[in-house]
């Protein structure tokens, strides 16, 4: 270390770097130091908001499977040693090693994001959306619940009379040919399948708002409502908690469950003795239950999950942008394998693994807060 | 590995110029990651056994202690990750200048929120409690510090309306 330095006698200058280390490493490491702080953020703000929330839906009710997360897991796991095992090859000048163990990496990190991907389709097809207007969700069976199954009601009452308008008109008209003929027994047959789902729903519905509106103070109306958001959609979670607690303490009362229930767990709860017997062994399993929605999928009626509007923010939001740091890492490692990957590549080599370290390093946070918690 | 003698946490460790990379070769080797990541997946999977139901036979149902247990076997797994696939555990002191703060940081940042995001429902306003979820009668409450202890249709709140109105035409 020469410090000594007299004006215009530079030779005995050296460079001292003020860390014992690479800059691309030490700002990657910055970088990283940052994105500790922007992940828990997000994950913070997750556990915060879910345990503060009224209520929060089970796993299974929002059509979470936790060994999808669970592979997922362990597909991320396998991609951080392939890029250990790339930047190893890369430090002992093995090209086609190194080239071998990114392009692995490559393929696993598609792997995670095709699980994950299936997994958003699974939510979407089950109308579980982060926002309007395709999220169909209702926080309790309320008044404004009902009105949104009402005017679901209605708009499939709509389609099923233009059916009906449509059946008229070619009967009406004179010469009618097979095609007709064959479009008309098409259309009977559409009206009378949507009619025999459609009717007994509103009839179910006007029952549970009139009583409702007719006598406000007593839970009754409600309780109507909460059976019929039960019969779209049924959740686990209040099947899973009857299960649990009624044929326990009433196994001999087998001839009168819903009284045994009423006696042992109090007046309110008499609103699940409806539930079929089909659905509760469903629940064993910890599948989702088939409801209305999912037998006929046309309706799509709005559903009522308790704490679901927060759920699915939440979860978008963080899977969501851990995808994208995937989809960041891919995109590096895809940069990384047109080059020759020796020796002098070994220090961008581990700057990506480092990057794509953290990237794992969240999902392991987030897979049993998502998935198991 | 040519520089295995200098791994040890020092900041007088030589650096090679123009060639940055000669420092701080780990002295690791395939056997200790695949020892890492066999470790890894291990430990995933006593994460997931939480789920299956030999678990409520050996250990019980607490959910609490669950939880604690997923969120131990996660540290554990971040802090394998950390040491051995991000090299921290061969490098010198400035790893924890760039990580510690951070982390406290992000510990501070999430009990900020609890007064007001995480304990919300204690003071809610009546347009919140008209659209805010609720418990459907006969399911578990949900039970930890930051919700109200009640909270359950057809039940008085404390800080919250009683009904929401009925309909938006008797609201007027």
């Amino acid at each position: 270390m020469h410090s000594t330095t007299d004006h215009g006698h530079h030779t005995g200058l050296q460079y001292q770097p003020g860390l014992p280390l690479p800059n691309g490493k030490l700002f990657l490491w910055l970088f990283l130091s940052t994105e500790i702080m922007f992940f828990s953020g997000l994950i913070g703000a997750y556990i915060v908001l879910r345990f503060g929330a009224a209520d929060w839906p089970l796993t299974h009710d929002v059509h979470l499977v936790e060994l999808w997360g669970a592979i997922n897991t362990a597909v991320l796991i396998c991609s951080s040693i392939t890029v250990v095992l790339a930047l190893e090859a890369a430090r002992r000048d093995n090209t086609s090693a190194a080239k071998g163990w990114i392009l692995l990496t490559f393929v696993l990190g598609c792997a995670f994001l095709g699980v994950k991907s299936y997994e958003y389709s699974q939510k979407f097809a089950h109308q579980l959306y982060p926002a309007l207007p395709h999220s169909q969700m209702y926080e309790k069976a309320d008044v404004n619940y009902a009105a949104a199954v009402r005017l679901r009601l209605a708009q499939l009452q709509l389609d099923v009379s233009n059916w009906e308008k449509e059946a008229a008109g070619l009967e009406q008209a004179s010469p009618k040919d097979a095609a007709a003929e064959s479009r008309i027994a098409q259309l009977k047959q559409q009206v009378s399948d949507a009619k025999s789902v459609l009717n007994p729903l509103q009839q179910e519905l006007t029952k549970a708002e009139v009583t409702m509106r007719e006598n406000p103070d007593s839970p009754e109306g409600r309780i109507l409502m909460l059976q019929l958001a039960d019969h779209i959609y049924p959740r686990a979670k209040m099947h899973q908690h009857h299960a649990e607690s009624a044929p326990a303490e009433s196994a001999p009362a087998e001839e009168h469950p819903a009284k045994a229930a009423a006696a042992t767990s109090g007046p309110q709860l008499t609103l699940v003795q409806h539930e079929t017997a089909a659905a509760e062994s469903h629940v064993a399993g910890g599948e989702h239950l088939e409801g209305l929605n999912d037998k006929y999928p046309w309706l799509k009626l709005p559903i009522m999950i308790p704490g679901g509007n927060l759920w699915a923010s939440t979860y978008f939001l963080v899977t969501g942008f851990h995808a994208i740091h995937v989809i960041v890492g891919l995109i590096a490692f895809a940069l990384l394998m047109p080059k020759t990957l020796g020796i002098a590549k070994a220090g961008l080599i581990e700057n990506i693994g480092l990057y794509w370290h953290f990237v794992d390093l969240v999902w392991i946070f987030l897979f049993p807060l998502l998935y198991l918690f | 590995m040519a520089t295995e003698s200098n791994f040890e946490e020092s900041p007088a460790v030589p650096v090679t110029h123009g060639h940055p990379e000669g420092a701080h070769h780990p002295p690791g080797g395939v056997t200790i990651y695949v020892m890492v990541a066999v470790a890894l997946v291990f430990l995933t999977s006593l994460s997931y056994a939480t789920h299956l139901p030999i678990w409520n036979t050996l250990v019980g149902d607490n959910i609490a202690v669950k939880r604690t247990w997923m969120m131990a076997v996660s540290c554990t797994k971040a802090m394998l990750v950390i040491l051995f696939f991000m090299h921290l555990k061969w490098e010198a002191n400035w790893k924890w200048i760039v990580t510690v703060p951070a982390s406290m940081m992000s510990i501070l940042l999430m009990l900020a929120l609890v007064p007001d995001i995480g304990r919300r429902m204690y003071h809610a306003s009546h347009e919140r409690m008209i659209y805010a979820a609720e418990v459907p009668p006969g399911e578990p409450m949900p039970g930890t510090g930051l919700r109200p202890p009640r909270h359950q249709m057809g039940q008085p709140q404390l800080h919250g309306p009683s009904e929401p109105p009925l309909s938006p035409n008797n609201g007027e």
